[in-house]
């Protein structure tokens, strides 16, 4: 079992509901989203407010994500209930010399009178450098390919749309698909760790998975394992490893497991309007890849979409019964490999993913699949806590890297944002 | 509005609805039912010996079923100048108040389940009923309350996807941000107390 310590709260917080907090890919600072239309910045080193992003939406900003691998800069991209996705840049001083109270900068900055013009520079540090205009209702999620170079934005009007960051400095962005086979609001959407591969979730219940095939964006699977509104998704770590502490021989068992599941690549979590959390893997097939090769060989021309593109994807595994009301978040730890869910209810739950040895097995459970060798895994649910945010719901949950005072380097954290307003930092205790 | 849906609803006697607000026992006026919730100051003396500890539990009164019927039965229909109570749209038995977490002991949390019946199957305003309720019981009870409006079974041609609009917690609040469906709200309930 595991425990879930309060570590610190994000403050001064918001008053009103607030929905999503996103961890920088690589600073100690977070921007979570707000009912009263902006979004703060917060420092993970200190846990206080470093600035406040106004004057872009009309209506609640719903959801925030960071723009990887950019370099000196922070790259943010909002979506509003307003229809409109915003870009914002801020060059990268802070974060680091508002921290915690480890004045790197001042050796870098010879200004005289420092403070006054900091004050002035507060005021336009976040610049607004465009807005993507295209939706037609509520924008619910956005989300930056592995690469940066694509930012997938989705709606209540059904569709998801693919935009190209040219990054020619004058902020353009090219639409490049529009997919409308949703048959409900798109709840949310993200992005595999590693391939051009897009995940949504939506109203009418399914998962779709999206890849580009000679210059057209199509669909590639569905899943319709949900009873209920698919409300968010997360990725597996290109890396993760369950966790084989209860397996007397944990040597090879990390490259075994990789070469197991190398086939299929990152598996695919959900969380559902159903109360219930689910693992998806893409069904490892060999054949497929010998398909692709020979339909590229044949010259198929680009109207007909080979059919060696479709994906089958099967549920892994319906984690541990834990929520009793909408879940509405749930975070894979790239770090750890521990999941993370949070919901209606106001409860915080983890779990494992471990090994099964066959001496641990359950004897009365058939073993139907114990003459191919392969490696068996189960989900633990290792903690829950109840009211983490008093009465009021848990919009979203989120895993970052520890970097406070006194805290180890590999630690890491989870962030959960509820209706009231609040950001509650957690710790987790093995 | 340029064409109603149900010209003709049926229409309860208001002095049947169930309340506790002018209770039939009492038919002395208008206002003696107010006065019979006030406490007599022998009442203060008799429960003098409870503890203080036990005082502060009942900060927050008890909400009960007629409470929550008080609170939405005076919203007005969107198409008539008359109330939900009246078009028993919502009655008194078709609410109830549980534990969220029953197997939390302890938890604060309590589900309002409220059904609504529609006065014609087919009534598109359905959503806006339901929505009405939902926002209603928002504002007026604490936090701690989870609202589950829903149409009663079997009395609505697409209930299902009413219910499925009505339980998601995003649409209802985009809804709260667009102001022509609010002016709506806000005109339905112009009639609550």
């Amino acid at each position: 079992m595991a425990q879930i310590n309060h570590l610190s709260d994000l403050t001064p917080q918001s008053l009103e509901r607030t929905w999503l907090t996103a961890p920088h890919p690589t600073l100690p600072i977070v921007a979570t989203c707000s009912s009263d239309k902006t979004v703060r910045v917060y420092s993970l080193t200190n846990f206080t407010l470093l600035s406040t992003i106004t004057g872009g939406h009309k209506r609640s900003v719903r959801t925030a994500a960071w723009k990887p691998h950019t370099t000196g800069e922070s790259v943010l991209a909002t979506g509003s209930f307003d229809a409109t996705v915003g870009i914002w840049r801020r060059w990268d001083s802070y974060g680091r010399e508002d921290g915690s109270g480890l004045k790197a900068a001042d050796t870098g900055n010879s200004d005289g009178e420092k403070s006054d013009e900091n004050d002035e520079e507060d005021e336009e540090e976040w610049r607004f450098a465009v807005l993507l205009d295209g939706h037609d209702s509520e924008v619910k999620s956005v989300s930056w390919s592995p690469s940066g170079m694509l930012l997938a934005t989705c709606s209540r009007d059904k569709s998801i749309w693919i935009w190209e960051d040219l990054d020619d400095g004058d902020n353009n962005f090219e639409t490049v698909a529009v997919m409308q086979e949703h048959g409900g609001d798109v709840k949310c959407v993200a992005w595999h760790p590693v391939e051009e591969c897009l995940a949504s979730g939506s109203y009418d219940d399914t998962i779709r998975l999206w890849r580009e095939d000679l210059d057209d964006w199509g669909q590639v699977a569905c899943i319709k394992g949900h009873s209920g509104t698919v409300w968010f998704l997360d990725w597996e770590g290109s890396e993760n490893v369950p966790s084989s502490s209860s397996v007397s021989s944990s040597g090879d068992v990390a490259s075994q497991w990789r070469s197991q599941t190398a086939l299929s690549g990152p598996r695919l979590l959900s969380c559902s309007d159903d109360r219930s959390v689910r693992v998806w893997h893409r069904q490892p097939k060999e054949s497929l890849m010998a398909s692709q090769s020979s339909s590229a060989a044949t010259g198929i021309p680009s109207i007909i979409r080979p059919t060696g593109t479709d994906e089958t994807w099967e549920e892994d595994a319906v984690l541990p019964h834990a929520h009793e009301l909408a879940v509405y978040a749930v975070a894979w730890s790239k770090r750890s490999g521990l999941v993370a869910s949070t919901g209606a209810d106001g409860r915080i739950a983890l779990y494992e993913e471990r090994f099964v040895t066959s001496e641990n097995k359950d004897p009365d459970v058939m073993d139907t699949g114990s003459g191919d060798g392969l490696l068996k895994t189960e989900w633990v649910l290792i903690a829950i806590h109840d009211g983490a945010h008093g009465i009021y719901e848990i919009n979203h949950c989120a895993w970052a890297k520890r970097a406070d005072r006194g805290s180890e380097s590999g630690e890491e954290l989870l962030i959960t944002t509820a209706d009231d307003g609040s950001v509650k930092v957690w710790t987790v205790q093995r | 509005m340029a064409e109603m849906q149900n010209e003709n609803p049926t229409i309860l006697n208001a002095a049947d609805l169930p309340t506790r607000l002018r209770p039939t026992a009492t038919p002395k006026g208008e206002y003696a039912g107010i006065f019979t919730s006030v406490p007599l100051p022998a009442d203060f003396l008799e429960s003098a010996p409870t503890s203080d500890s036990e005082d502060d539990n009942l900060l927050e009164e008890p909400i009960d079923e007629q409470e929550i019927y008080d609170l939405i039965s005076s919203i007005s229909d969107p198409e008539h100048p008359i109330s939900l109570g009246e078009l028993a749209v919502v009655s008194l038995p078709d609410i109830s108040i549980k534990p969220t977490l029953p197997d939390v002991p302890g938890s604060p949390l309590q589900t309002v389940t409220v059904l609504i019946t529609p006065t014609i199957t087919h009534c598109s305003l359905a959503t806006v009923i339901g929505l009405g309720v939902r926002v209603r019981l928002e504002q007026s009870l604490p936090s701690r309350f989870r609202m589950n409006v829903r149409i009663k079974e079997g009395t609505h041609s697409t209930g299902d996807e009413v219910n499925k609009q009505l339980a998601d917690k995003e649409r209802v609040a985009a809804a709260l941000e667009n102001g022509a469906l609010m002016g709506v709200i806000a005109k339905m309930m112009e009639t609550c107390h």
